[in-house]
């Protein structure tokens, strides 16, 4: 199982005004809105967080086929950095997922698995041959293969990112 | 308030977010905020931050939860203003 986020910070900073009145509250644990306020940079921090959420609910979404808007309820826990990467947990009701998050100037992109052996595994894909989409969830169709690979997609301003295991 | 007055409110609300125009152009209960209007998930809060103030009614996580298509939110609207 994997999920990704792409997050264009340009772009993001265009659509989304998260210092409006409410929005934190309707997204962001009362931990994880101490995190923003605290951070040195908070826009990077509110994204950082967003886009953890967003992958893991992709699995949580791939595992349960349960669609919902429920941030809250994916909370991020774990915040580590290793050699400027950012790795972290998102918990979601009974599930938890790992999560792996590098940050540029320009874009920060969250990759969330299931098991942490998982991350050695990933793969990205260069276009979406061979991709076919049921209920919205992609998985990856190999020639003359009848068993298929989980895939996740994330397109969001200039960044296109398509991963598998 | 009847549902053609709640649809063109919401309609006017969703606007803004919306990526794909013909989609919208073809609003109808069914429409999914983000497989068919492809609305950013993050702009989803600044839709329901917006009918909240538009409708002076607070949405709460669980209707949140399911704000995801035309429908519900005309369902949340309509719940929620009769409850004031």
């Amino acid at each position: 199982m994997i999920g990704n986020d792409i997050v264009d910070l340009a772009l993001a900073q265009k659509e989304s005004n998260w210092k409006r009145k409410g929005f934190l509250g309707k997204i962001f644990t009362r931990n994880e809105q101490l995190l923003i306020l605290n951070a040195k940079n908070p826009d990077v921090m509110v994204w950082n967080l967003w886009s953890r959420k967003e992958a893991a609910y992709k699995i949580y979404n791939r595992q349960t086929n349960i669609r919902g808007y429920f941030p809250l309820q994916l909370e991020c826990f774990d915040l580590e950095i290793l050699d400027g990467i950012i790795f972290g947990k998102v918990i979601v009701k009974d599930f938890v997922y790992y999560t792996k998050t590098a940050v540029s100037t320009e874009f920060i992109n969250t990759i969330a698995v299931e098991r942490l052996q998982d991350f050695a595994s990933i793969t990205t894909l260069e276009n979406r041959k061979n991709i076919k989409k049921n209920n919205e969830i992609p998985s990856y169709f190999e020639k003359n293969i009848i068993s298929t690979k989980p895939v996740s997609i994330s397109h969001h301003g200039r960044f296109e990112q398509i991963v598998t295991l | 308030m009847d549902k053609k007055e709640t649809i063109e409110k919401l309609k006017n609300i969703v606007k803004p977010y919306i990526k794909n125009q013909e989609a919208f152009e073809n609003l109808s209960e069914s429409t999914d905020f983000i497989t068919d209007l492809q609305i950013n998930s993050a702009n989803l809060v600044d839709i329901i931050l917006d009918i909240e103030e538009e409708f002076d009614i607070i949405i709460d996580n669980q209707s949140m939860e399911r704000m995801l298509d035309i429908k519900s939110a005309l369902e949340i609207i309509e719940t929620k203003v009769s409850e004031k």
